[in-house]
């Protein structure tokens, strides 16, 4: 764990659970696994709260738990696990793009508990939904959990591990901590549930008090007393579910930039065909016969099979090899390469940042040193036909940036500099590296920045809250206009000014960090890729 | 080479020609302060990317932001006592609801005490015993008190009663580091003393380590 990544860890923590919490769960991604009693003692927090902090931390599957030798519970931190809640906003954003209103809001409740049971999401989903409707509409239980269905089917949400039943039977005491299985057969297994019933509106139950309800209501009180159907199972979002389709809509969009849009559709044809039977971490996916694809096109897409083999040849013979051809037989059959398309990805990336940083010319170099894996100074100097004094400024500067890297080849044993090769090379892996970094450590600036311009300013903020709330609750009992306006007039106009000015950087920096994280997302799928690959 | 350095040219063990530095040209100076904090770039940020899925994202993490601190998984910090208490903080207290974790799946030592208490069936019992005791204990102090007033004088018996009574709280406490169920009656015994007797132990509190124990028994009631 780099100490950008704790940094970042810790911001993070803090913002969404508070001090307490981030004190105790960076403490925990410092020192690794650790007992109970000796984070009380070395965080100097009393036990009650280490352990309201731990709940939290599980609760939302940042930490976990492994039992050791004398019945020691030992608490571990996912640092990784921590840094992707700044992905929250994209994941919730994807599900919406996928299953409309529904699926956001599951997803959002999943992500906001951490876990839950599939009736409490369904319940919830369902009032919040209802809220939102018009008058006298409500969502349906059954709707919600068709949607849940959908989610678990695509693989989008999945079980936590579980507690297996225990028989009573058992003597002795019982362990120190519960041992949570999974089988990888029901991680998508949806309860059987009755959910029947309709969302409620949190003000307007008086209202609809009319005659059913009353029958209804200890009907209701019963109900909260019989056992919870799916009492014990929870769900969570499964994050690299998401990672996958994010990978995927990466790739499409590639292929889209790069030939045309029926190209990218045939992609995503052979991704989808591919989602479900090829595991997220596979280089490449299942082969599928040009027939296969053949059929599985939209159908709205009206192209014949013999255009569609000419896109499959035309893909397959791109230098990018985002497509490899595997082999002939049922009219060819194609895989979508994965690894070499979050390689291109990848580097695609670090170009374009070292033409933003360092201008197009130092973008060539770099391409050229690319293209040609190894290259002394004077052949750098020629090929990109740039004089010599500027080329080896450029040069270095990328080096000192650690885009580049020197290879040194002495001829001979002593290693003196007059009789030795310097070969200037990218090692992708580790430009990545360092880019990623790079990306934690911004985003962890900006996290501070955006907290100081909101300090500086709280005394505003809370005064235009309070304005705001004033005259909402005017507006509510029907006050007069020239009333509304002199309350709103209690800002003045450079303090607007000034309120307007926060929002704008505040949006900024938000915007960034979403956007730098999609940096982060696609090196980072690189690293792994390329790790599994060794 | 060897006149190279005859020259009083720094001396290096390779030519500096081959770097691109040319013959006769200054070498450029030794940098010996940190690079500035925040340089001046080359070139200026290319713009973000806009669209409406980025400020459909841009509110989500927003409004994400904000709802976090509103769930009851949000832990605030005892903040400090403010010299005047603002009028407008009342209102600003968030309603959150009540998160009752699964203790099944988690760590029996994650579970408060206070839950073992309740579940317990001699609950009930050593809440009556400790009622008793406390109440012959309030008894007995009143009892002391008055003797105390006809006295006047009795400072020192007074100060060795106490002193008792202080032995007979260690040794409770060291009951309670033995076993479990005597620890729940205990800590009962002495909710129940501290609520009742709270007033009179400190009075005749004398400045022995007495009072440091009471503090401790103040920890365990409350947890």
């Amino acid at each position: 764990m780099t100490q950008a990544e704790i940094k970042l860890c810790s911001l993070l923590l803090q913002e969404h659970f508070g001090e307490i919490v981030e004190k105790i769960g960076v403490h925990l991604i410092r020192t690794g696994s650790q007992p109970l009693r000796a984070i009380a003692h070395d965080t100097g927090t009393s036990l009650d709260q280490v352990k309201k902090a731990l709940c939290v931390l599980i609760q939302h599957n940042l930490v976990i738990y492994q039992v050791h030798k004398r019945g020691v519970v030992e608490y571990e931190a996912q640092c990784s696990r921590v840094l992707r809640m700044l992905r929250y906003p994209r994941y919730i954003y994807t599900a919406k793009t996928l299953y409309s209103d529904t699926g956001e809001l599951i997803v959002e409740e999943l992500l906001l508990n951490g876990k839950m049971t599939m009736s409490a999401v369904v319940k919830k989903v369902a009032d919040r939904l209802t809220e939102t409707m018009e008058d006298g509409k409500t969502m349906d239980y059954a709707e919600v959990s068709n949607t849940f269905v959908r989610l678990a089917d695509t693989h989008f949400v999945q079980r936590c591990p579980w507690v297996p039943a225990t028989e009573n039977s058992d003597p002795g005491p019982p362990p120190p901590a519960p041992i949570l299985v999974i089988s990888e057969k029901d991680m998508y297994l949806v309860p059987k549930l009755s959910l029947i019933g309709k969302g409620k509106r949190r003000r307007s139950s008086d209202e609809d008090a009319a005659g059913e309800p009353k029958a209804k209501r200890p009907k209701h009180s019963t109900d909260n007393k019989e056992p919870i159907p799916d009492d014990g199972i929870y769900w969570q979002a499964n994050l690299d579910r998401f990672h996958q389709h994010f990978r995927d809509q990466a790739i499409v969009s590639a292929v889209a930039n790069r030939m045309d849009q029926t190209s990218s559709e045939i992609v995503r044809t052979m991704l989808r065909m591919s989602e479900i039977t090829t595991p997220s971490t596979a280089p490449f996916t299942q082969p599928l016969s040009s027939n296969e694809i053949f059929r599985s096109l939209p159908v709205g897409y009206n192209i014949s099979k013999q255009v569609l083999d000419q896109y499959l040849t035309l893909l397959a013979d791109d230098p990018l090899e985002f497509v490899g051809k595997s082999g002939d037989s049922g009219g060819g059959m194609y895989v979508i390469n994965l690894h070499k398309a979050l390689g291109s990805l990848a580097t695609a990336t670090l170009e374009s940042v070292v033409q933003e940083r360092f201008g197009s010319r130092c973008a060539r170099i770099f391409r050229l040193v690319l293209q040609k894996k190894h290259l002394e100074q004077k052949q750098v100097e020629d090929f990109a036909m740039i004089p010599a004094k500027e080329a080896k400024d450029m040069l270095y500067k990328m080096l000192s940036g650690n885009f580049i890297s020197l290879q040194e080849i002495p001829k001979t044993p002593d290693h003196a500099p007059s009789r030795t090769f310097y070969l200037y090379t990218v090692n992708i892996l580790s430009a990545a590296r360092m880019l990623l970094h790079r990306c934690y450590k911004s985003i962890a600036n900006l996290i501070e920045r955006r907290q100081f311009e909101t300090k500086e300013n709280k005394r505003l903020l809370e005064k235009s809250q309070r304005v705001e709330a004033i005259i909402a609750s005017m507006q509510a009992t029907g006050a007069e206009e020239a009333q509304l306006q002199e309350i709103e007039e209690m800002i003045t106009a450079p303090e607007r000014q000034q309120l307007e000015t926060l929002k704008r950087n505040v949006n900024k920096l938000d915007a960034s960090e979403i956007q730098v994280d999609e940096t982060i997302f696609l090196l980072e799928s690189y690293i792994e890729s390329t790790m599994k690959r060794q | 080479m060897a006149g190279n350095k005859g020259r009083g040219r720094a001396a290096y063990t390779f030519n500096i020609e081959a770097v691109g530095f040319g013959r006769g040209e200054k070498l450029p100076d030794v940098a010996l302060k940190p690079p500035p904090l925040f340089p001046d770039t080359d070139y200026k940020p290319v713009p973000l990317k806009a669209g409406e899925g980025e400020d459909y994202m841009l509110a989500l993490k927003q409004e994400l932001r904000e709802t976090m601190k509103r769930m009851p998984y949000y832990m605030e910090t005892p903040e400090e006592k403010q010299d005047i208490e603002r009028y407008s903080k009342r209102y600003m207290k968030v309603y959150k609801e009540e998160w009752i974790p699964d203790w099944r799946r988690l760590p029996r030592e994650m579970m408060p005490r206070k839950k073992c208490r309740k579940a317990g069936p001699k609950s009930e019992k050593a809440k009556d015993t400790g009622k008793g005791a406390s109440l012959a204990n309030t008894a007995d102090v009143l009892k002391k008190i008055e003797e105390l007033e006809k006295r006047g004088d009795g400072e020192k018996s007074d100060e060795e009663n106490e002193e008792k009574e202080g032995s007979k709280e260690k040794s409770k406490e060291g009951d309670e580091e033995e076993d479990d169920d005597a620890a729940e009656q205990e800590e009962y015994d002495e909710e129940e003393q501290e609520e009742e007797n709270d007033y009179i132990n400190s009075y005749f509190e004398d400045g022995d380590d007495f009072g440091a124990d009471s503090d401790d028994n103040m920890d365990e009631a409350t947890y």
